[in-house]
């Protein structure tokens, strides 16, 4: 009776009476309206469907006087999905406290719904021939991964701007997944790689404000690129195209060839862009708040810095491979982005391995960029190392520490399961791609490549990303990679475990009925 | 005073081992010397030589050191150091004999080809430098496969048998240089156990050599037993350039199959079957894994074989299951004819070769001679991802890992998600190495994965009608017989090694400096 009454005390009863609470995804989403559905998968949709909307109806108005059939489908389909959107919207809301499996799954299918809605577009303008490529172009936008089937120099202004619109719309949504989503919505049970850590409490108070600072941060820097791009002397055009792919980290451009026909201060421009998309939002926000203390403290942030001018020393080292060329090819594999100034394939093979590893690890947390990512990398070796001394000394007390703060066995045992998880999906892809006819180099390279949402690849697809030379089989094979590298792997799993859950408990719900329904007969027939 | 009579004793342990290995091999050269004598007498002298010189040093080392306890962070020490100098000092009868002193090859190349070949016979591996297999006389030709034979079953457990008074530090070593995340103990003493496991490794080789020689319908005993040696082993030399290709005969190759399957399988389990005359086979689930992984892999070459490169469905079954127990088990035998035959899978299609490549990772049975990853880790480290996906629905939850019945301790968990970050960690580095040492992506990837996994043959240049002398420059080579001796003693001992010294140098340099 004491223990009721103080719990009557401090309201818990009274919480645990109440409704079920929504929380919006996005700051000002407050609805006033009555809500219907509460659905964490649907409210993530109607969230970037309208983000989607918006960025499309602005593409194709600004495609308009080039090819205005492109342009008008773009502006009214934009305009549709935004408004469409914007009134589910108010029907819409997540749940106050859902269960991971479902937040995973979610993740999943809010990916699937972008890509197909790229997809559907690219086919109803016609800029792409057939369905399969659509969607394999849309999945490379989306995944900002820089792969493409589209020729530059045909398409129309607003096919360009979407393409790069659909890579900064899928960083938006990697960067808000990863920094806002999982640690606010999962709270003590985010993964490692989602825990941002203390730096996520600075950024990412609550899910509102930490959305609208993602927002504007994610907006503004963005805009630098565009700005900074304009004033080395590219067009209007090109600058959004190459400054949507910079901040994304999706690595399109306006020609076939990459940034190898721009000048040298664009090239300049990409790279210091690229520099800053990899370090990730942290990095960004310290900077805007001119915040050099935690610049200075984060481990990843050196370890970022080290592999990167490590990667491009040991590029450099090579006959014919500039300074220069090193470290723009270092910055833009290590970002993930993709951009190219030249067939770096061509290379001496361990220069091209060292931009295989550095593809590999990839960006730091909270940028739009893929990978293992600099933090589990450098976890990983930790726990690696601490294993080796765990060999000498049974009794050793082995921590592995992110910034300061020690991992537990269970963190560090995660972490392990994501990395068998990237090595099984990456050799999975090789094993598609090999079987659907690429070679060798190929198929690893650019297994690696889609998984870590790169793009580029030694072999069939080239330094500068093109798909012309694999088969319907080939491209296909890419989508699930780039797919499963764009959501960090472990939704992935966790949405093909909900599966298999959904899949086993209806097997069970169906061997029951079937039970139920033979005793019914037995005991009707007496 | 007690520290440093205590280093002594440490000391000594580790160079009698090293000492009654090395006489080990010696007896080897010897026999191998004296079949010279009866045959062609070429390498006789160089055979003999070797035998001497490796049976002073060994026979010094023993009778001058005494063993004692030993300290858990010099059991990797010793494993190593072992190997180091069965390797340096196996390389002898090449150097003397001047097997590689063939179109030009200076003292260099010829000191780091017999060094290549000399790691990679004794971790099992059976890559070859070797261009030439008609000059070296019988003698060092079953010398090479002899290497195979001491380094399948591993020096140190051999060691271990004669050696009664090690105690629980012999178990330690042998579990320091046995393959598998964790060895059985057979019986409750370990040199016991050692001379058990060599008992029914004599026995196995013995029963393939038989096999062979009825296969081949009774024409060698001695390439009968050349390539017992190798079978038993998993290693993958042969005494003629194209392998068991050599024969093409279907005979010949199914004996193959079946040995090099069962190769891969533990040697415990093949102690169990003779001791208890029973099949305990089917009830390991490792085994069943073992079959279940080499089968899938073996109908999806076939499939590919058949479909994508044009060959009949006869030639894609023949080519295809026998590369795939080749490779599976860790050996490196090849039935092809010749460059572009159907047994050389560098012309298959990428995706089989992709498949061979996982295969090559993956490995054969815990407590086999095989290389590779092992099958029993790749569940535990399979369960540990589903671990994962399950931890990230019900984050509280505590899910043991099984394997079969037993559930796994946590500490060995850890341990194989350690082995397979360090095993991932050297494909990356070695690639890196061996390609800026000279060599293709595809060649140094295949190279590396291969000499980790002592599989042998490897993909593209490194195929398995070409030899490393080829694809490699000879500073690639050295990495590449340094890869092999790491993925023989399953890359711990040899990195504990050297950190171990690393600590040892630190802690001399904080001495001087006080």
């Amino acid at each position: 009776m004491q223990r009721l009454a103080v719990l009557k005390g401090s309201g818990v009863l009274r919480r645990l009476g109440r409704p079920r609470r929504t929380r919006p995804l996005l700051a000002g989403s407050a609805s006033r309206a009555p809500v219907r559905i509460v659905s964490w998968t649907l409210a993530s949709i109607v969230e970037a469907g309208l983000t989607l909307g918006i960025a499309t109806m602005l593409c194709g108005l600004a495609g308009l006087g080039d090819d205005n059939a492109d342009a008008i489908t773009f502006t009214l389909v934009g305009a549709l999905c935004a408004a469409l959107a914007a009134a589910a919207r108010r029907r819409v809301a997540p749940p106050h406290r859902p269960t991971p499996g479902r937040v995973f799954a979610g993740i999943g299918l809010l990916w699937t719904v972008l890509v197909l809605f790229g997809a559907a577009l690219y086919a109803a303008t016609g800029a792409v021939d057939r369905l399969d490529d659509a969607l394999v172009e849309s999945a490379a936008g989306f995944t900002t991964t820089s792969l493409t089937l589209l020729d530059a120099a045909e398409a129309s202004r607003a096919v360009l701007l979407f393409r790069s619109a659909t890579s900064w719309v899928g960083g938006l949504t990697a960067i808000l997944i990863a920094v806002v989503t999982l640690p606010t919505v999962l709270r003590s049970t985010a993964l490692i790689g989602y825990s941002t850590g203390r730096r996520g409490l600075d950024l990412v108070p609550n899910a509102a404000v930490g959305t609208r600072r993602v927002l504007v941060l994610y907006s503004g820097f963005t805009a630098a690129c565009v700005a900074a791009y304009l004033l080395t002397g590219l067009g209007v055009t090109d600058a959004l195209v190459v400054g949507l792919g910079t901040a994304s980290t999706g690595g399109f451009t306006g020609r076939a060839d990459s940034l190898a026909g721009y000048g040298t201060a664009t090239q300049a421009v990409a790279a210091a862009g690229m520099l800053v998309a990899g370090a990730g939002i942290f990095v960004v926000w310290w900077l805007a708040r001119g915040r050099l203390r935690p610049l200075w403290r984060s481990q990843e942030l050196r370890a970022f810095a080290l592999l990167l001018a490590a990667a491009a020393a040991v590029m450099a080292a090579h006959r014919g491979i500039g300074w220069g060329e090193a470290g723009f090819m270092a910055v833009s594999m290590m970002s993930t982005t993709g951009f190219a100034v030249s067939d770096w394939t061509a290379w001496a093979p361990s220069a091209t391995v060292v931009m295989l590893v550095a593809a590999g690890i990839g960006t730091m947390m909270g940028s739009p960029g893929g990978g293992i990512k600099v933090m589990r990398a450098r976890l990983l070796m930790g726990a690696a190392g601490g294993e080796l001394r765990r060999q000498l000394d049974s009794y050793a007390v082995v921590l592995v520490r992110r910034d300061g703060e020690t991992l537990s066995r269970r963190t560090l045992d995660r972490l392990g399961g994501h990395q068998i998880a990237y090595v099984v999906v990456v050799g999975a892809g090789a094993l598609l791609l090999g079987v659907s006819g690429l070679s060798l180099a190929g198929s690893v390279w650019g297994s690696v490549s889609a998984v870590s949402t790169v793009g580029p690849a030694v072999g069939e697809i080239g330094a500068f990303g093109r798909l012309d030379n694999l088969d319907w089989a080939g491209r296909l094979a890419l989508v699930p990679l780039m797919m499963g590298g764009r959501m960090s792997i472990p939704p992935l799993m966790a949405g093909v475990g909900l599966v298999l859950r959904w899949y086993r408990t209806g097997l069970r719900r169906s061997r029951f009925a079937a039970r139920r329904s033979i005793l019914k007969i037995k005991e009707r027939d007496g | 005073m007690a520290r440093d009579a205590s280093r002594a004793l440490v000391a000594s342990t580790t160079l009698h081992v090293i000492g009654i290995a090395l006489s080990a091999v010696s007896v080897g050269m010897a026999a191998c010397a004296l079949l010279e004598l009866l045959t062609s007498g070429r390498d006789a002298a160089a055979l003999a030589a070797s035998a001497g010189l490796t049976a002073a040093v060994g026979g010094l080392l023993w009778r001058l050191t005494r063993p004692g306890a030993i300290r858990k962070r010099h059991i990797f020490s010793t494993v190593a150091w072992t190997w180091v100098s069965i390797t340096a000092l196996g390389a002898l009868p090449f150097i003397l004999a001047g097997t590689f002193a063939v179109g030009g090859a200076d003292i260099t190349e010829q000191f780091v080809n017999s060094l290549f070949e000399s790691a990679s016979g004794f971790s099992a591996s059976g890559s070859t430098v070797l261009a030439d297999f008609e000059s070296p006389g019988r003698g060092l030709m079953m010398y090479r496969q002899l290497t195979h034979w001491y380094g399948g079953m591993g020096v140190v457990v051999l060691a271990v048998a004669v050696l009664p008074f090690l105690g629980v530090g012999g178990l330690e070593l042998i579990s320091a240089e046995a393959p598998g995340p964790a060895s059985d103990r057979l019986t409750p003493r370990v040199s016991e156990t050692a001379r058990r496991l060599w008992v029914v490794y004599i026995g196995f080789t013995a029963a393939a050599a038989l096999a062979f020689f009825a296969a081949d319908g009774f024409s060698s005993l001695y390439d009968a037993v050349a390539h017992a040696f190798t079978v038993a082993a998993t290693g993958g030399f042969s005494p003629h350039a194209d392998s068991i290709g050599h024969y093409d005969s279907v005979a010949v190759e199914t004996v193959a199959i079946v040995f090099m399957v069962m190769g891969g399988v533990s040697f415990s389990l093949h102690w169990r079957a003779v001791a208890e005359r029973t099949l305990p086979y089917h009830r390991n689930s490792e085994f069943r894994t073992y079959l279940l992984t080499l089968g899938a892999a073996a109908a999806v070459i076939v499939v590919l074989l058949w479909l994508e490169n044009g060959l009949s469905l006869g030639s894609s079954i023949r080519a295809g299951v026998f590369t795939v127990a080749s490779l599976g088990s860790s050996t490196g035998l090849s039935n092809a004819t010749g460059p572009g035959s159907p047994g050389d899978y560098v012309m298959w299609v990428a995706g089989a070769q992709l498949v061979l490549l996982l295969l090559m990772v993956v490995g054969g049975c815990t407590g086999s001679t095989s290389g590779g990853i092992k099958v029993m880790r790749m569940r535990v480290l399979a369960r540990i991802m589903v671990r994962s996906v399950q931890h990230s629905q019900k984050p509280r939850a505590v899910i043991p890992i099984r394997v079969g019945r037993d559930i796994v301790s946590e500490s060995l968990v850890s341990r194989v998600a350690g082995f397979f970050l360090l095993h991932f960690m050297l494909v990356l580095g070695g690639t890196l190495v061996v390609t800026a040492l000279g060599g293709d992506f595809v060649s140094a990837l295949g190279a590396v994965v291969s000499a980790l996994g002592n599989m042998g043959p490897a993909l593209n240049e490194a195929g398995p009608t070409s030899n490393y002398a080829v694809a490699f420059t000879e500073p690639a080579r050295l990495v590449l017989a340094l890869l092999m001796v790491i993925g023989r003693l399953e890359i711990f001992p040899v990195l504990l090694a050297v950190m171990s010294h690393l600590h040892r140098g630190k802690a001399l340099t904080r001495a001087v400096r006080r």
